[in-house]
């Protein structure tokens, strides 16, 4: 009664894609006049996309397209470090790997440098002590103020960049499609942005990003990819190792989708033909072991009676110790009714205060006690081998079977644990179902938790619940306007079906009979950079200057500063304090940031002391 | 994830150039190698601070700013916790569940369901309940 016998049976396996090398493209000339072509990047934490914008044809799409981890094998130097698609496999096992990123922000900038050094070297620039082009960069929406001064220090004093740009992905994915579909400008609309490590709702009006209205709810598609992976090494613990994230990753990307109404998709689950049509059967390749349930039978039964024996000398080796200490006791209190019998009362009396008996009838009772069980103890001695042992034997037979071969009577597991229940017949089983997981309602449950987070615990609201929130918070007029462009758009929305369900909660949420729109991205996962391209295509820097930071910025206002455009977070002009650089060569730098802090050790008290006190002394931002 | 880039046959580019003299003998020539990043810990910590605040600290540094009531922040926008009852999905396979075992805490839909979370090994019982952060507090 194998499963295989039904005609539809979607055994699949992993593809297991091994990344290629990226090639060293050469600068072309186009990137150089009349003016250093801006350099794009969208700076994602899941992977990050590079390449120019210009207005050459071949030079229009991503060049560089990469995970953005560097791996460095355990105990190799530092400098033996690997980025992006110049690493194999990314098997954490093999490898140390480190992102640059935790959560959606980048906190550790060497390994920002790094990736900036691999983007740069492969786009071809070879300028000597700096790159000579502009540089447009993705950050999170309200990045803290810290991390944008790092990464304006790494790229105006590392690379001595002339012009850099931050923005929002999610924003300039927007503008694109905006773009595309012939909007006017200004565009009002809500964008649904989720990424890998935390989803956006993006409230823009005018153009602009309301940002006091954003809301962001922290789970997306690592959060999925972990899910899937607990819940399938759960329920095969003897494949823990062939379920790696990056099989996870396949399994979500080509065989997951979201439900349009979930309650009723999993009922659909319940019946068995439903999961014999549906489920997908991933074949494993084969791998030497057994699992701890399928040993022959004769193994089997050698190991019961080893663990039988052992179990047997352990229980006679306690009886005898036993035995001995109840023999001690039972001499010592016949020696204390031996003082009784022999009349030193006194003696008597203290003996028993000792031993914390009350009376001479209480030490009686107690020696008949002893008495009995010691002969008792030692008659079971001399039956060691006998009737006790088995019975103890037996007890133990039990916990064992039901540890060892797991018995299941429901349908929905019923293929899966075939193997050990034909086991107990024949040693033979079928091996090719013994190497397969079952992808069955897993395939839509790690999609739904960016819709019900309370399936992994996360107390946060689920997206659409937080889009009502954020709507809530306008006025039914400025709703409209936003409800009639809802935009969807990043990585973790392209399930299949995921557009119908946010129509449906939409129109669940929204008053009777009102309008509302909701489109996809035309490329969720890359329309960032091309966003990103065409606002850096229609806005060059030069005198304008609108949304570009220039070298000058950066020293007179500092590294938090952000020169605002239509796809960036909001600036809220606010001093923090500089951390002192390693080297002391640099009087200039130092000098221009804020006054207090030159003198100021890196702890966290100091910084606060220097950025109160530079509030105080100096609002203005007046160089010395 | 496949990392094809399909622009690659259109415009010349060549291996064998900087590759070789790159890896780990020759840095790039387009940075300042004296470049030290300051959010590392001054030299007076020297090799003892090396490593990097991690979000949580740069959310202490960034709260105790001194924002407005309105202003948005990093941790402004964080969505707040749901104001819908939660709905109780078995551990097991997903679907709707009207049940609690009360000696493991897993939740289940079927008696086939619960048969087979009384067979489950404590490692495995535990993991469902970390799954749903639903593990016991009390050691």
């Amino acid at each position: 009664m194998a499963a295989q016998d039904a005609p539809v049976c979607q055994i699949i396996s992993f593809h297991d894609s091994k990344t290629s090398p990226d090639p060293f493209f050469e600068l072309s000339p186009q990137c150089l006049n009349p003016t250093p072509a801006p350099i794009v990047i969208d700076n994602g934490s899941f992977q990050t996309r590079a390449g120019w914008a210009t207005s050459a044809a071949e030079l229009s799409s991503l060049l560089l397209q990469f995970r953005s981890v560097a791996a460095r094998s355990r105990g190799a130097a530092r400098s033996e470090t690997q980025i992006g698609n110049d690493i194999p496999n990314l098997e954490p096992l093999r490898w140390l790997l480190k992102s640059q990123f935790d959560r959606n922000v980048v906190v550790n900038f060497e390994i920002q440098e790094l990736i900036f050094d691999y983007i740069f070297t492969h786009l071809g620039i070879n300028s000597e002590g700096s790159v000579k082009h502009p540089i447009v960069l993705t950050e999170a929406p309200c990045n803290p103020l810290h991390c944008r001064q790092m990464m304006s220090e790494l790229l105006f004093e590392c690379y001595s960049v002339p012009y850099v740009s931050y923005g929002v992905d999610g924003l300039y994915s927007f503008y694109h499609n905006n773009a595309q579909r012939k909007q006017q400008p200004p565009h009002t609309g809500i964008i649904l942005s989720s990424g890998y490590h935390c989803s956006h709702i993006l409230p823009v009006i005018n153009s602009r990003l309301d940002a006091v209205n954003c809301k962001r709810v922290n789970v997306a598609g690592s959060q999925a990819s972990s899910y899937l992976q607990r819940l399938l090494q759960l329920k095969y613990p003897g494949h823990l190792s062939s379920i790696t994230l990056s099989r996870m990753e396949e399994l979500l990307h080509e065989h997951s989708y979201t439900a349009v109404d979930y309650h009723e998709e999993m009922e659909k689950w319940r019946s068995p033909e439903f999961y014999e049509r549906e489920v997908h059967r991933m074949q494993l390749s084969f791998s030497g072991k057994l699992p701890s349930g399928c040993v022959t039978a004769e193994e089997r039964q050698e190991r019961r009676a080893q663990q039988l024996r052992r179990l047997q000398e352990i229980n006679a080796r306690r009886r005898e110790e036993r035995l001995q200490q109840d023999q001690e006791r039972l001499d010592r209190l016949l020696a204390v009714q031996e003082l009784w019998e022999d009349g030193l009362l006194d003696q008597f009396h203290r003996s028993l205060v000792e031993l914390n008996m009350d009376s001479a009838e209480e030490l009686q009772s107690y020696i008949k006690k002893l008495q009995l069980a010691v002969e008792q103890g030692r008659q079971k001695l001399l039956h060691s081998d006998g009737v006790e042992g088995k019975t103890e034997g037996l007890e133990f037979e039990q916990p064992m079977d039901e540890g060892d071969g797991v018995a299941l009577m429901d349908s929905d597991f019923f293929e899966d644990m075939l193997p050990q229940k034909s086991n107990m017949a024949q040693p033979s089983f079928n091996m090719a179902e013994y190497h397969q997981l079952f992808v069955g309602t897993e395939r839509l449950r790690c999609p739904e938790i960016l819709f019900q987070p309370s399936l992994i615990g996360e107390e946060q609201m689920g997206l659409m619940e937080t889009l009502q929130y954020v709507l809530a918070r306008y006025t039914p007029e400025q709703q409209e306007a936003l409800v009639s462009n809802v935009f969807l758009t990043g990585g973790n929305i392209q399930y299949p079906g995921m557009k119908e369900r946010i129509e449906r909660e939409l129109l669940a949420m929204r008053p009777f009979q009102s309008h509302f729109k909701v489109t996809m991205a035309s490329r969720p996962a890359l329309d960032a950079w091309y966003g990103a391209r065409d606002w850096a295509l229609e806005h060059p820097p030069g005198e304008a200057l609108e949304g570009w930071i220039s070298r000058q910025d950066y020293e007179e206002k500092g590294g938090e500063y952000l020169s605002e455009h239509c796809a960036s977070n909001i600036f809220i002009p606010m001093k923090i304090a500089k951390p002192v650089p390693a080297r002391s060569a640099e009087p200039s730098v130092t000098a221009q940031t804020s006054t207090g802090a030159s003198a100021a050790i890196t702890t966290v008290t100091s910084s606060l002391d220097a950025s109160s006190a530079s509030l105080s002394a100096d609002v203005t931002m007046v160089t010395s | 994830f496949n990392s094809t880039v399909e622009n690659k046959i259109i415009f010349k580019w060549h291996y064998g150039g900087p590759p070789a003299t790159e890896s780990t003998a020759k840095p790039p020539p387009f940075k300042d190698h004296t470049f030290l990043h300051s959010g590392i810990g001054g030299a007076a910590a020297g090799k003892k601070n090396r490593t990097w605040k991690n979000l949580k600290q740069l959310l202490v540094l960034e709260r105790a700013l001194p924002w407005k009531l309105d202003d948005p922040n990093y941790y402004n926008i964080d969505a707040p916790p749901s104001l819908k009852p939660a709905k109780k999905y078995s551990d097991i396979s997903g679907l709707p569940a009207n049940y609690t075992d009360p000696q493991t805490k897993l939740r289940f839909t079927s008696p086939d369901e619960f048969s087979y979370i009384r067979l489950l090994p404590s490692d495995v019982v535990t993991g469902y309940l970390t799954l749903r952060k639903a593990t016991c507090i009390v050691p």
